[in-house]
């Protein structure tokens, strides 16, 4: 089969990403597929593949919706869909996803720019201090900030309401790392930890004016608890049945549920080192 | 059927009183910018969470308002569209006059009509910001027209059947329409939000009061 893989430069920038990359092609064709590489000047000849696997950055208002969607309508396999994409990518969709479908996840609330005292009190009375404050579109930890105070709170709120109507307003919940487990067809692909590094509170933080990354600890898919287990299937199956990585914390009140994201970063010698198959079942999922 | 909107004489709900609560019956929502990240959009995304009918849906919001989408989805059901290419960078062989439409997060009124070649690569690559977004490129044939569209009704008599079939086929009750007339045809070129003030209030509030009065007696017969 023909498999086309939509991706923008900047996905061949860092090795372990580029190795990664490399590993879906050799993985397809040792099992009789062809696999190419198509850029957005490309995305009209989608139609003439038999299955789309999105690695470029996925958002509704990216060129990666309009390869997905014209995808789907020809009737092309693909991961990541356009109705993934849409819930996935916009974290105020997320928060009424798991309202509506009992998901444990921190506690929130969405803003929209009331800053009347009896608003403010409310926001702090529900969810403590500090407070979380996310853009919708928050990605990698980008545009999500932590706020002690109604000052900060004010301050950064009015920073990111210039770019959207809605904010995402969430209990802070401390931890060493997030679970980050890999579903691909509504079943488990991989489970990894994603540390938070020393200094910071967020997986990607700024320590010292410098962007730091957490280490990735993977362990074998098997390790993952029943619990776990239960709670990332039932929420991928709220989706889709398409490649998810959910975010989870662990705390002393259970498992919470951060995000679940489409198109997780898959990078070589990260999320693979314990279950060295996700290439072939990627890959098998692409042409089923 | 909820209808939502800011207007408080026609609807049962304000957008922001609508996200805060569980939703049970299908929703109209009525709004004259339906962009992603806008409130228009939440409103139809909290109604399918909810697993609701909603006009407009999320894709059909999004099948309008992304050119390359909009105009396969018009070929498809049979409506007259421009031919389009996708580009990202100059090309030889390209030239004018020639329509332009960015495809990227950021612009909205986006229409380029550029007559001399010698001006097309420069346009390019700003409405590309320099190949980060692609930019459809139509061929400009006739007259070119803005005209908004209210539950198929037109502000421009010519289109007035294209507007009608364009609402069956993409169900969104409030937008502003580019075509070109070449030859007594209509040829749709993109779609995008009306401003306030374009739309023409008196037809939405007919219209929506019609949909209501129809739902009721559907639910009286059901009884």
């Amino acid at each position: 089969m023909k498999i086309a893989c939509f991706v923008e430069a900047y996905n061949f920038n860092n090795k372990p990403e580029r190795c990664a990359l490399s590993k879906f092609k050799s993985t397809a064709e040792s099992m009789g597929h062809t696999f190419e590489f198509i850029f957005k000047d490309r995305i009209s000849e989608i139609k003439e593949y038999d299955s789309l696997f999105i690695r470029s950055i996925t958002d509704p208002n990216n060129s990666a919706y309009i390869v997905s969607r014209l995808a789907e309508q020809a009737g092309v396999r693909v991961i990541d869909d356009p109705h993934s994409i849409r819930v996935c990518s916009n974290k105020a969709v997320l928060y009424d996803l798991f309202l509506k479908n009992n998901i444990p996840s921190p506690d929130s609330l969405l803003f929209t720019g009331d800053y009347s005292g009896e608003n403010l009190d409310r926001i702090f009375d529900t969810l403590g201090t500090p407070v979380i404050i996310k853009t919708p579109y928050t990605r990698f930890s980008s545009h999500v900030e932590k706020a002690h105070n109604e000052k900060e709170f004010t301050e950064i709120s009015k920073k990111f309401l210039t770019k959207s109507k809605v904010l995402i307003i969430q209990e802070y919940i401390h931890s060493d790392f997030d679970w980050r487990v890999g579903i691909l067809q509504n079943k488990i692909l991989y489970m990894c930890k994603y540390r938070i590094p020393e200094g910071g509170w967020k997986v990607k933080s700024k320590i010292n004016g410098k962007n730091v990354w957490g280490d990735t600890i993977a362990l074998p898919r098997e390790m993952i608890s029943p619990e776990l287990r239960k709670i990332c299937i039932d929420l991928s199956k709220c989706v889709g049945d398409g490649l998810y990585g959910l975010d989870v914390k662990e705390t002393i009140n259970g498992y919470k549920v951060i995000e679940i994201n489409d198109n997780p970063s898959i990078y070589e010698g990260y999320e693979d080192t314990a279950d060295k198959d996700i290439y072939e079942k990627i890959i098998s999922a692409l042409v089923s | 059927m909820i209808v939502v909107s800011e207007d408080e004489d026609e609807s049962d709900s304000s957008p922001l009183l609508f996200l805060g609560q569980p939703v049970y019956e299908s929703v109209l929502n009525i709004n004259h910018d339906y962009r992603y990240l806008r409130m228009g959009y939440y409103v139809s995304a909290h109604a399918e969470t909810y697993g609701v009918e909603v006009t407009p849906s999320c894709t059909e919001i999004m099948d309008a308002y992304r050119n390359p989408l909009l105009i396969e989805k018009a070929r498809r059901h049979g409506l007259l569209a421009g031919n389009y290419s996708l580009i990202t960078k100059p090309r030889d062989d390209l030239s004018g006059p020639v329509m332009l439409f960015a495809v990227n997060p950021f612009t909205n009124n986006s229409m380029k009509i550029v007559r001399s070649d010698r001006r097309l690569p420069g346009m390019i690559r700003k409405m590309s910001m320099d190949a980060r977004f692609p930019v459809s490129l139509h061929p400009l044939l006739g007259e070119v027209h803005e005209i908004v569209q209210m539950f198929g009704e037109s502000t421009f008599d010519e289109a007035s059947k294209f507007t009608e079939r364009f609402f069956e086929i993409f169900n969104i009750p409030i937008c502003k329409l580019v075509v070109q007339i070449d030859d007594g045809d209509v040829i749709l070129n993109h779609c995008e939000p009306a401003l306030k003030k374009e739309v023409k209030w008196d037809i939405v509030h007919e219209k929506v009061h019609e949909i209501g009065m129809k739902k009721q007696h559907e639910n009286s017969l059901l009884c």
